[in-house]
């Protein structure tokens, strides 16, 4: 065994931060406490504090902190990020208010759009101007930009963004502008340059991604000197990392430089447990639901790997991975996990109006005042209190007893509420309410799936957080979806992802190379500079094993949206490539020729230091020292089965061999839901596997 | 299945695939088409049908095209929805016989079957970059009948039992000046309409033919909640009348007039009295007319009604024959769309006395259309359509936006960076003008100003503009928003161009066009207004210092509000 035998996980969220260690002999522990707001750091501080004194570590055994946080999303949400100046092209000042137009929603006149987050006093121009191949169209006048810079540090700004036109061609003039600005502020201005962030053609995505990152950098910087702080305090000197949104981690030092690569740290977690869990198992396709209190997050691993993309805007509410109700939020074009979010949720409030439409959601009445059940003065029936209804939830054993849940006034609730009006019985209500929260989240994973050209049939459903168990067979039928998998601790494996991600960093270049430039000597040249200056990004972790993955986006000549393909190491084999984006073309939209010419937009570098191999995991032995407990309870389930005395076990239920539904899995933080006709089985792994029948 | 078996929790199931199959499509559109007009404007527009026609989800893209499709559907069914047959694909542009807008919308239809029974209908319509006619682009104003516009599509099979043909695709490829743009958006169309009917089939399959039924029953309460809505309204009759400036160097306004006549559960908006066609392009196919009346009256009613047929029954419609609103042969109408946002005007002008709260001041009065086209030196065609936009009025309680589309028209714009990279085109400026949202308690949104500088040896330039003579109004005694304007700068010489000029300009290498909007209108009294909010504006230089006097009443000295000097300033006004 070795000196340092763990490794320490932190996943923040709203309400719970949670906490898991994983020690070298494959044995995992979690455990919640409560969030910090006022300063997360402490949170996280005391929640690793607290499970190390549990299980008797020290400090200085812990090889590694890996930590997702919503500083970053929060930052932004809240309004609360730096007073932000923005440095741009003469006669573009305007790029970041004009946006790209579209917004979210038909009919709504009173649409209200959302601020920028550099107000229009905040952004300068200055003279220069480069052409689409970096070509010199005027030179930057330097005293236009010592004038800019003056006004800057009268501004008493804490950041400061530069975007200039085409910056992504040749990054010269936004270098110099940089120099001219630093010279003026100071050193305690924290400073983004767009070719630096991003460096790729469409101005005013690039100028959001600056902006977010020059918005949310200072706070970032605080938190991270802070939590390093706290923790070297706290006897725990390990190397800390960050999720980033892709799903790799970052050093302290390059999260610091680019932020705005954090803004989905959290929901990219997840998606890297469940597609360390595809790994495990040898299920190679797999869709990750996650639903929690509030949302529904849903992305698909395939290969093992999650999908992404790049197109995301922070601060919209929801984020239906989808371009078209794109304008509600600020964009930021960097490497996400493709994840879909939607406002389902525990918590999902139900409401029905005077023509008798019911919905869910998704305003959400979170943990406080909670789900009428709770008792804690919460009054609107929720998605939870349909599910206590309908016999789904265990009054006395959610969060290990913590909260003791109150059916009878679910019950009225719902009963004066929902049921009456509609002319339904209690359970029918219920039922009626948790079909709705399945449509809305099915949305969620169809815009991973169908969207893209995938077919959800070709996937198992892994569903986790407090309340994917109770709605992921739903979900699964909905989508003629066969097999559904519950991993151990379902309420706290997004955290675990935490252990099983690598350290990884993306550098893109735009070439807007045209059908007869593309030429192998081009591409590898560029792909040796991006692939040299990863590295940058991943020094402090000198001496391990770096991994580069490359890919090119490409696109039919004329087409705006690339198609990411990935290119094999090696000598860059053009037919190769052109075939693999056809391939990818049909697969998208149904079709695609071999012989129309095509562009190469940019290519990019994904370096990692893997160690997800290195890791073992036994959740199994967790569930052999569980207590077997078995009980039964009523439980209904639709109208061709009505309310049915249902039997209810732990996991360890399970180990003697299949069950079949209709069978309730209670745990400490959710229940796993097998509905009549459908198999239940753990595999080696620990997890719940339900097999659908059709 | 009956009226009272519906559930209503199915229904919004049911609700919700249709309209994510619909959205679905329009993504299809967005990410595999060519054309800039397309793929960056977004100018198209998705929709599923029930099998009886009806529009049943829209794709959240256009609103003023998605009320057109129902004028469309009606055609289609009449002529070919007896012989439909799986594997069919529908083409039509044509404004005369069979409901198309103008001849570069172009229109492509699916008849989807599952398992050899009709259940329903995949539509999708595009905006494409160029199908002839007399000036690149095909939207010039100065078209005076519609055989110089381009190429008609009367309603035809594009797609025979899976067989496409090969001849009308060749017909379209000969006549258009950017055949690798329409060829490509035409094939995006292609396979929207194929994720329609892959959608529509998979939930046909799951529920059956209780799938009709929840799919009457949508448009059903559609109807109920829009009747209820006008219900809700008083009685009465309300009118207001518009203008377009009028084409050429001497323009001569033309009238839209409105009559609003609500009676119970139904309202008529009569367009009687409205101007003659024209011998320009800017008369309006009804289909477009219907449906910015029914964008109007969706946009001031409440509640989450369904996005189908069903809520456009109770809204009639009388658009005369011969007149700008209903034009017939020969009228040509590339830029019709100028009629239909001033129609949308009209009726919001007429409805405002009765919910004042609910309405909003005119905005900039509809896209700009500007097609610049041309021959590279070795005789390459480029070419492409910009649909500018983005100026809203003022709301009773919200300020008007500037950076959002019009909001009949959900488009996008075009990136600089992409317009430089692909066309020999330089963009000098794109921003908003100052001073230019009609003053009041709620101020305009902004105008925009785009300027281009033409790096070719020379092009052909064709806009469509509006609202110089008769800038976008204000409302409960806000101003009017700014003037648009159109200039070109010619070996250093300015000079302004009429807002639908009757002919086509040719410009050389270095020379400028400048393109400013016009502003949202106010609404309320500007004295009113917060000065605080002055303040905002003008350290945000969106209002200037004097305009805060003298169109707000607000002094201001040392960056604050001299609270002392406005009283008395507005006192005194």
């Amino acid at each position: 065994m070795s000196t340092q035998p763990y490794r320490l996980g932190v996943d923040i969220g709203g309400t719970f931060t949670d906490v898991v260690l994983l020690s070298d002999d494959g044995i995992v522990r979690t455990a919640k406490v409560l969030s910090t707001p006022d300063d997360y750091a402490r949170g996280v501080v005391d929640g690793a504090i607290a499970m190390l004194d549990v299980c008797g570590v020290a400090g200085n055994e812990i090889a590694g902190v890996v930590h997702a946080s919503t500083v970053a999303s929060n930052t932004v949400l809240e309004g609360l990020g730096a007073r932000t100046a923005l440095v741009t092209t003469k006669g573009f000042r305007d790029v970041l208010e004009m946006r790209r137009l579209r917004i979210p929603v038909l009919y709504d006149i009173q649409y209200q759009s959302p601020r920028p987050l550099v107000p229009r006093r905040l952004r300068y121009e200055v003279t220069e101007r480069l052409g689409p191949r970096g070509e010199m169209w005027t030179e930057l006048d330097e005293a236009t930009v010592r004038e800019v810079a003056e006004q800057i540090r009268h501004d008493d700004v804490e950041a400061v963004a530069i975007a200039l036109l085409h910056s992504y061609a040749d990054d010269a003039h936004e270098r110099r502008v940089e120099e001219i600005v630093r010279e003026a502020v100071g050193e305690e201005v924290y400073v983004t340059r767009s070719s630096e962030i991003l460096p790729e053609i469409r101005e005013y995505e690039r100028t959001s991604t600056a902006v977010v990152n020059a918005y949310v950098g200072p706070a970032i910087t605080r938190y991270l000197g802070s939590l390093v702080d706290r923790l070297r305090d706290a006897g725990i000197d390990a190397p800390l990392e960050v999720m980033q949104s892709s799903g790799g981690t970052l050093t302290p030092a390059t999260a610091r430089r680019k932020p705005a690569h954090l803004v989905e740290s959290g929901p990219a977690a997840g998606v890297m447990a469940c597609s360390y869990l595809g790994r495990l198992t040898g299920r190679r396709q797999l869709i990750s639901l996650d639903m929690g209190g509030t949302t529904a997050k849903a992305a698909i691993v395939e290969d093992g790997r999650p999908a992404r993309t790049s197109e995301y805007e922070v601060g919209a509410g929801i984020n239906l991975s989808s371009k078209l109700v794109k304008g509600g939020g600020h964009p930021i074009k960097l490497p996400f996990i493709d994840v879909s979010e939607i406002g389902a949720g525990g918590g999902s409030i139900v409401a029905i109006d005077e023509l008798g439409n019911v919905t869910v959601g998704p305003a959400s009445a979170g943990s406080s005042p909670g789900p009428v059940c709770y008792g804690l003065g919460g009054e609107s029936p929720t998605l939870t209190d349909a599910l206590l209804a309908l016999g789904y939830l265990n009054a006395t054993q959610l969060g290990s007893g913590a909260i003791t849940l109150d059916p009878a006034r679910s019950r009225e609730t719902l009963d004066r509420i929902v049921a009456t009006p509609l002319r339904r019985s209690v359970e029918e209500a219920a039922y009626g309410i948790l079909m709705l929260a399945v449509a809305t989240m099915t949305r969620a994973v169809k815009a991973v799936t169908t969207y893209r050209g995938r077919d959800p049939r070709d996937f198992t459903l892994c569903a986790f957080g407090g309340n994917g168990p109770l709605t992921g067979v739903e979900i699964a039928r909905s989508l003629a979806m066969r097999h559904m998998l519950v991993p151990p601790s379902p309420g706290v494996f997004s955290a675990l992802g935490l252990l099983f991600s690598d350290t990884e960093h993306e550098v893109v270049r735009t070439l807007m190379l045209r059908d007869d430039e593309i030429t192998a000597a081009a591409l590898e040249a560029a792909f040796a500079e991006i692939e040299a200056e990863t590295t940058i990004y991943l020094s402090g972790s000198a001496g391990a094993r770096v991994r580069v993955r490359r890919f090119a986006d490409v696109r039919y000549t004329g087409q705006a949206y690339e198609l990411s393909v990935a290119v094999p190491p090696g000598p860059v084999d053009i037919g190769h490539l052109v075939a693999d984006f056809v391939a990818e073309h049909v697969r998208t939209y149904g079709h695609g020729s071999a012989d129309d010419p095509v562009d190469v937009v940019s290519i990019r570098a994904l370096a990692a230091i893997e160690r997800t191999s290195a890791q073992l995991y036994d959740p199994l032995a967790a569930i052999r020292t569980q207590p077997v407990y078995e009980d039964t309870r009523l439980a209904y389930f639709g109208p061709d089965v009505g309310l049915v005395e249902t039997e209810v076990c732990s996991r360890a239920g399970l180990q003697a061999g299949e069950r079949r539904g209709p069978l309730l899995i209670d745990e400490a933080d959710s229940t796993c839901v097998v509905p009549p006709g459908c198999l239940a089985r753990l595999d080696h792994y620990g997890n719940i596997e339900v097999e659908l029948v059709v | 299945m009956s009226e009272t078996s519906i559930d209503p929790i199915t229904l919004e199931v049911v609700k919700n695939a249709l309209a994510s199959i619909a959205d679905e499509m329009a993504l299809v559109i967005m990410r595999s088409a060519y054309s800039p007009v397309v793929r960056d404007t977004m100018d198209y527009s998705t929709a599923l049908c029930d099998r009886n026609g009806r529009v049943v989800a829209q794709g959240l893209t256009l609103a003023v095209q998605l009320g057109t499709f129902p004028t469309v559907m009606g055609y289609v069914l009449d002529e070919l929805g007896p012989t439909a047959q799986p594997g069919d694909v529908y083409i039509a542009n044509d404004p005369y016989g069979c409901g198309g807008q103008h001849l570069p919308d172009i229109y492509l239809i699916k008849p989807v079957f599952v398992a050899g029974v009709l259940e329903g209908w995949a539509a999708t319509m595009a905006h494409h970059s160029d199908i002839g006619g007399i000036a690149p682009g095909s939207i010039a104003v100065h078209a005076t009948e519609i055989y110089q516009e381009g190429l008609r599509i009367p309603l035809s099979k594009l797609v025979d039992a899976g067989v496409e043909s090969t001849m009308l695709l060749r017909l379209i490829e000969a006549n258009t000046r950017q055949p690798v743009h329409v060829l490509g958006d035409l094939r995006a169309q292609l396979a929207a309409c194929r994720v329609g009917e892959r959608g529509l089939t998979a939930l046909i399959e799951r529920y059956g033919s209780d799938a009709h039924a929840y799919m009457d029953e949508l448009q059903r309460v559609a109807e109920r909640m829009m009747r209820a809505e006008l219900t809700k309204l008083p009685d009465g009759v309300h009118t207001f009348t518009d203008y377009i400036d009028g084409v050429g160097d001497e323009p001569v306004p033309i009238p839209i007039c409105v009559r609003v006549e609500i009676t119970g559960d139904e309202v008529l908006i009569d367009l009687e009295g409205t101007s003659p066609q024209v011998e320009a392009s800017v008369n309006c196919p009804v289909g477009m007319v219907y449906a910015a009346a029914y964008c109007a009256i969706r946009g001031i009613v409440r509640g989450e009604i369904p996005n189908c047929e069903g809520y456009m029954v109770p809204i009639r419609i009388n658009a005369p024959v011969g007149t700008v609103v209903n034009p017939v042969l020969p009228a040509a109408c590339g830029a019709r769309g100028v009629i239909g946002y001033r129609v949308y005007d009209a009726i919001m002008g007429a409805l405002a006395p009765i919910v004042p709260d609910r309405v909003i001041a005119a905005g900039e009065g509809g896209p700009t259309l500007i097609a610049w086209g041309g021959y590279h030196d070795d005789r390459e065609p480029f070419g492409t359509t910009e649909v500018l936009v983005g100026s809203w009025g003022a709301r009773s309680s919200l300020d008007g936006l500037e950076g959002v589309s019009n909001p009949l028209a959900n488009l996008g714009n075009q990136p600089v960076e992409l317009i430089e990279a692909d066309l020999p085109l330089r963009v000098e400026r794109y921003g908003v003008v100052p001073d230019s949202g009609g003053a009041g308690r709620q101020r305009g949104g902004l105008a925009y100003v785009r300027e281009y500088e033409l790096l070719a040896r020379k092009a052909t330039l064709t806009f469509r503009t509006d609202r110089r003579d008769h800038p976008p109004y204000g409302l409960d005694g806000g101003e009017p928003g700014a003037p648009s304007s159109n200039v070109v700068v010619s070996n250093g010489e300015a000079r302004e161009l009429p807002t639908m000029p009757m002919k086509a300009f040719v410009l050389g290498r270095g020379d400028r066009f400048i393109h400013a909007s016009a502003g949202g209108g106010g609404f309320g009294n500007p004295h009113e207004r917060d000065p605080a909010a002055v303040l905002e504006d003008v350290l945000d230089g969106k209002v200037t210092d004097a305009a805060a006097r003298e169109r707000y009443g607000v002094v201001l000295s040392d960056g604050l509000v001299d609270i002392e000097a406005t009283h008395a300033l507005r006192a005194a006004g």
